[in-house]
């Protein structure tokens, strides 16, 4: 089973994208600043096979913080370098974006365009295996 | 008439003419009342006076007798000093002539307007060494002039060349008054311009006050102020005197630069140029406006090395300029081009921050923009997100109920938060009432609107700042937005202070709160809408900000991360002064209501008037009253209870509800429920009154 650790501060976004990935047979593992995603990774080290970030949220320090998610993939990379992330964000920019990649980002995906969601995932854990 | 009468006669007139010669002092009247005085009294034919031309070359007539002399003195008789004429020979010799024939004197000369003179005398007029004129005197009768007469006219002359030689030194003394005169009120302008300019730095104010000081103080003809235009090819007329300088102005009149005219000659050399007699003057523009100007002045206003423009000064006379006028005049001119200086450089500094602001009002909208689309886009994606999962479950047939439920939940909460957002953005530009509002209440009301935590909001407001002039309603929200974001930054303590301001009629209005405080970069977006760090709308600080702009206010932040923030607000200060009331037909009012200022002050006036007033902050054992107030935001109750508690009592229809905020909604449950009315909260003794009406 594919585990997405799934991190993002808007409590109704996390829960519905939360639901859309259960739906489409993915395990999920939530949380909604830098913090506790990074802990929860940790903490599912060996069961997170993608991780969703949200670009906006609380940093490290639980105060907001614009482009806090890159910190968090930076940190995620820290733990395990091969980790595939999906940037997720409401700005449709392209220097976020290149940004994200140099990061070590798989993708960077703008919120409103979630049907692609799903495929996106299927085709980076596609073809990775 | 006996010659010793006659003798009397003319002792008599002499002494006359002597007392006239001191008496008046204009020397026309003076000429004139004395050829009628000869005639009169001596019963002569004609008499006139002739006085020298400034040359000396001619003797011209200034007063005759009669119709005859009228006639002359029409026609500028005047006779060559020396010529043949009695006069001529007269003034030539200095020695009094006559001809007691005249038809055999060769000397005289035949005048058509006298055609009877039989004899003639023609007396010099002498100051000193000089003869100044000649005085004449004709008769229709040969002979006619006795020994007696000729001295007694003579002694008439020699009174009436000192008469004239004393009136001509008074006119010079006028004149010598009327210069110092002149010139003082030329120092008055060129000061009042000097001072303008240091004051007036528009110069649409400044130039035409300068043309008209000029024309006024100087009294000349015409005054304009050119400018020279962006290229540097045209001098443009920026202010005209009178109905000239408006018609020219309405024309766009402008004159090339370069020696075509005496304005373009004067910017193209950076020279004054003085045209004494304009016809003469190669460089003058004829002007249709000005027909009359007769001499010109154009002056270059200079900065530095620069030149700005110039000065036209015009007038009908010719040599019309003295020396003072063109020394004051450059003056004023050379002040004038200072503050023209200064002007362009008022204007380049406006042009300046006018593109920072631009600049400023990119930057916010471009930051608001960004926020709104962050914000779109995270309360939109659940509904969109759940929208598209419940549609596919559907088609599946795989429909979980209680999967159902929370998705639709998301769906109304996404919806709610986005309906939240119209009423923050429409809400703050309502129509607003500004009145008196009691400061104490207005923050009591935001607070218990926003469900702050008791105990956390302490007030010290300075009895001189108990009322402000705002709306009540968005006094409330502006206040509320300002402690909800006090108490969601996790403060243990609001502290609200209010004083008079130092600025006069303003209220300072401080709120201190020891919550997380924002770092610097959350600050300088603090006031952006859509931009919030705890998952609102972000239109709080917005909101609050457009609420104290409204009301003729201010509002500042100031915030520390990990120590709190500081809003500063400042607003229009209202005096409510003690009024007394009278009432008819209520007599006893319950009111139920927190124990607060507003609950005192409100008794406390209708004690005055005669009302009894019963106060309760619980729904216990509620009395009979006439009528029932009840303030919606009361600690002690939820409008539920008190709704309730009413009805039981059997008072809803005797309660009127009284908000510092009214709310369509609310208003429309609370009328819903039976009461009388709901009003806005009254702060004066008039709105009470009006209120109890």
């Amino acid at each position: 089973m594919t585990t997405v650790l799934l991190v993002d501060d808007e409590k109704l976004v996390l829960r519905s994208l939360e639901k859309t990935l259960l739906r489409a047979g993915y395990d999920v593992v939530t949380a909604s600043d830098c913090k506790s995603g990074s802990e929860t990774f940790a903490q599912n080290r060996a069961q997170v096979d993608i991780a969703i970030l949200d670009l906006n949220m609380p940093g490290f320090d639980a105060t907001p913080k614009a482009g806090a998610g890159l910190d968090l993939l930076a940190n995620l990379k820290e733990q395990r370098a091969d980790l595939p992330v999906v940037i997720l964000t409401a700005y449709d920019e392209v220097n976020k974006a290149r940004e994200a990649v140099s990061g070590g980002a798989s993708a960077f995906f703008v919120k409103g365009r979630e049907q692609g969601l799903v495929e996106l995932i299927q085709r980076i854990l596609g073809g990775q295996g | 008439m006996t010659p010793a009468e006659r003798q009397t006669h003319l002792l008599k007139t002499a002494a006359r003419a002597a007392k006239m010669v001191t008496m008046i002092l204009d020397p026309q009247e003076l000429l004139q009342r004395m050829v009628d005085v000869i005639c009169d009294e001596f019963k002569f034919y004609y008499a006139g006076v002739f006085l020298l031309n400034a040359t000396g070359q001619y003797a011209v007539l200034r007063a005759g007798r009669g119709e005859a002399g009228a006639a002359m003195l029409a026609e500028g008789h005047k006779l060559l000093a020396g010529g043949n004429s009695m006069i001529g020979a007269c003034v030539q010799h200095r020695q009094a002539r006559i001809a007691l024939d005249v038809g055999a004197e060769a000397v005289h000369f035949e005048n058509p307007h006298l055609p009877n003179t039989r004899s003639e005398m023609a007396l010099p007029l002498i100051v000193g060494d000089e003869v100044i004129g000649a005085l004449t005197v004709q008769s229709e009768q040969e002979a006619a002039f006795l020994e007696d007469d000729i001295s007694a006219l003579q002694t008439m002359a020699d009174q009436l060349a000192i008469a004239i030689h004393n009136s001509n030194l008074h006119r010079r003394n006028q004149d010598l008054i009327r210069q110092a005169e002149r010139r003082t009120r030329l120092l008055e302008a060129a000061n009042v311009v000097g001072r303008e300019v240091t004051s007036i730095l528009s110069l649409d104010a400044l130039l035409p006050g300068t043309v008209n000081i000029i024309c006024e103080a100087y009294g000349f003809y015409y005054a304009g102020v050119f400018l020279l235009d962006e290229s540097g090819e045209y001098a443009v007329l920026r202010a005209g005197y009178g109905e000239a300088g408006k018609a020219m102005l309405a024309e766009g009149y402008r004159l090339k630069v370069g020696p075509g005219s005496m304005i373009g000659a004067a910017v193209s050399f950076g020279e004054a140029r003085i045209a004494l007699d304009v016809e003469e003057e190669r460089v003058h523009f004829k002007n249709p406006h000005l027909p009359h100007t007769r001499s010109e002045m154009a002056l270059p206003l200079i900065f530095g090395h620069r030149v700005l423009g110039a000065v036209t000064i015009q007038s009908v006379e010719e040599r019309a300029f003295s020396q003072d006028d063109i020394t004051t005049l450059l003056t004023m001119a050379e002040h004038l081009a200072v503050a023209i200086n200064n002007a362009y450089a008022l204007e380049r500094l406006k042009e300046a921050h006018a593109e920072l602001l631009r600049t400023k009002v990119f930057e916010a909208l471009t930051t608001a923009t960004t926020e709104a689309i962050h914000w779109i886009g995270n309360k939109t994606l659940p509904i969109s997100l759940t929208v598209s999962r419940l549609r596919e479950e559907i088609a599946e047939g795989k429909v979980d109920l209680d999967s159902l439920k929370e998705d639709l939940d998301m769906i109304a909460e996404s919806a709610e938060q986005i309906t939240q957002v119209k009423e923050q953005l429409i809400g703050a530009v309502r129509e607003q009432k500004p009145r008196p509002v009691l400061l104490a209440d207005a923050l009591e009301a935001a607070a218990l609107q926003r469900g702050l935590a008791a105990g956390l909001l302490s007030t010290q407001i300075d009895p001189s700042a108990a009322y402000v002039i705002a709306d009540s309603t968005q006094l409330v929200r502006a206040l509320g937005n300002l402690l909800q974001n006090a108490g969601e930054a996790g403060a243990t303590s609001v502290r609200v202070a209010a004083s008079p301001s130092d600025e006069r009629g303003m209220l300072r209005l401080v709120i201190l709160d020891d919550g997380a405080g924002m770092p610097a970069e959350t600050l300088e977006k603090a006031w952006s809408p859509f931009f919030s760090t705890r998952g609102h709308q972000g239109l709080g600080l917005p909101a609050s900000l457009h609420v104290v702009s409204q009301a003729q206010g201010r509002i500042t932040l100031e915030s520390e991360e990990g120590k709190g923030s500081r809003v500063e607000i400042h607003l229009p200060l209202a005096r409510v002064d003690g009024e007394s009331l009278s009432l008819d037909g209520v007599s006893s009012i319950l009111l139920v209501d927190d124990d607060d200022e507003w609950a005192a002050a409100f008794a406390a006036l209708l004690g005055g008037a005669g009302v009894k007033v019963t106060r309760q902050t619980s729904l216990k054992k509620l009395p009979a009253a006439d009528l029932v107030l009840v303030d919606e935001y009361c600690s002690a109750l939820s409008m539920d209870e008190a709704l309730s508690a009413l009805e039981k009592a059997g008072l809803t229809s005797k309660t009127v509800i009284l908000t510092a905020a009214l709310n369509p909604e609310r208003v429309t449950r609370y009328l819903r429920s039976g009461v009388k009315d709901v009003q806005p909260k009254p702060y004066t003794a008039a709105e009470i009154a009006a209120l109890l009406q």
